[in-house]
């Protein structure tokens, strides 16, 4: 690039503020000089280079690929996913009442344990009805299926002669109740 | 981005059901076997299982003063009995549910085959029906009734379409029928001779309408 500066007036005359004539003697051949320079540029359209409108393609597909319509599906998804996770509250069974009874002479304490009191024996404590050694405990349970046994003296776990039962998996055996 | 919004809930849901496994058990079972149910119960619930049965012999196993390792032992063996009941009732054509997968992980126990859970599915049942008669069948495994005559049996009160109610009550009867001093095989065999007719000619006049009163307790 040239580093040739022109006159403040010669520029005037470039910028077509003044004509050649308004100009001093002096500046003239300078003035004419300028406008053949002038005349002399290429006025023809100049194209962008290629790679920026490769630049430019490239910003308008990354504006794209973030519309919001393309995240709804992704976003409803995951909303159902959420859903899906948290604990639906489920409908409450129906409550069933159940006698249980153990005759243990000998015992001093018989309790129940169970699915339906996490198999804490000693949440569940029966009663024992008269000398004959009788341990009784009324239940209201919720329908469905459990397992349990009695726990006599807080040591010895017992399975209901009177019901069914199962393998326990520890060499025991649980009673069964499906209510 | 997608992914990750799919990853997300996915990551709530494994913490979740951890921090939800953490509480059943905190205070009682040793750390060890905690850590194992966490372990187990996120994986079973990735693969539509139900927790609760881990959640529940672990505590059992505790409770009862079994070793650690004896209780793990057991824990892991619930887990494969839950995935044998859920493939069984899949080829059976049921989809997944944690309660009839219990049930059926449940009868597994009693000692009924995949098997018999699968022919138990294909009944066409409803699944709250299935859910109810593999209790049931369970039950009368657990009572001595062979496979072949407890399958038959509850197979037809499931075909029958009779309320649940109904289903819940074949126990109690079967207990009558020995009482009286068949077996167990011969208890279900007439009852199921019995559903078959009463699907045949219908119901007898005062049945087919759900029972008034819940079904009898083991002690009445």
């Amino acid at each position: 690039m040239s580093e040739h500066e022109f006159h403040p007036l010669v520029k005037q005359l470039l910028d077509g503020d003044i004509t050649l004539a308004d100009l001093p003697a002096d500046l003239r051949a300078e003035g004419e000089e300028a406008l053949r320079l002038l005349a002399a540029v290429d006025r023809s359209v100049v194209s962008v280079p290629a790679v920026t409108w490769r630049v430019m393609a490239g910003l308008e597909q990354r504006r794209r690929r973030v519309r919001p319509w393309l995240l709804a599906p992704a976003l409803a998804l995951a909303a159902a996913l959420l859903l899906w996770i948290m604990p639906a509250k489920p409908a409450a069974p129906a409550l069933v009442t159940v006698r249980f009874v153990l005759a243990a002479p000998d015992a001093h304490e018989v309790s129940l344990a169970g699915t339906f009191n996490r198999w804490d024996s000693h949440a569940t404590p029966l009663v024992r009805s008269g000398p004959t050694g009788v341990w009784t405990a009324t239940l209201t349970l919720p329908a469905g299926q459990h397992q349990y046994a009695f726990v006599v003296d807080g040591v010895r776990w017992v399975p209901d002669p009177g019901a069914p039962a199962v393998d326990d998996g520890f060499g025991r055996r649980n009673s069964v109740l499906t209510l | 981005m997608i992914a990750t919004l799919l990853v997300i809930p996915l990551t709530l849901l494994g913490m979740q059901q951890q921090d939800s496994i953490a509480a059943r058990l905190e205070g009682r079972v040793s750390p060890g076997i905690a850590t194992l149910v966490q372990q187990l119960g996120v994986a079973a619930s990735a693969r539509g299982l139900p927790v609760d049965p881990l959640i529940q012999k672990a505590i059992e196993g505790s409770a009862k003063g079994v070793p650690a390792e004896r209780v793990a032992t057991a824990v892991r063996w619930v887990a494969m009995q839950l995935d044998t009941a859920a493939a069984a009732l899949r080829e059976g054509g049921v989809t997944t549910d944690t309660l009839v997968i219990a049930a059926g992980e449940f009868a597994i126990s009693a000692g009924l085959s995949n098997h018999d859970i699968t022919a138990l599915a294909r009944t066409g049942a409803s699944v709250s029906s299935l859910t109810v008669g593999l209790r049931v069948a369970g039950t009368l495994a657990a009572m001595g009734v062979p496979s072949a005559e407890n399958i038959g049996l509850i197979s037809a009160k499931l075909r029958s379409g009779q309320p649940t109610g109904d289903l819940l009550l074949v126990p109690a009867r079967v207990q009558a029928e020995i009482a009286r001093g068949v077996t167990p095989a011969q208890a279900a065999a007439g009852l199921e001779r019995a559903a078959a007719a009463q699907a045949r000619h219908g119901p007898p006049p005062g049945r087919g309408t759900p029972p008034p009163h819940p079904p009898s307790p083991p002690h009445p």
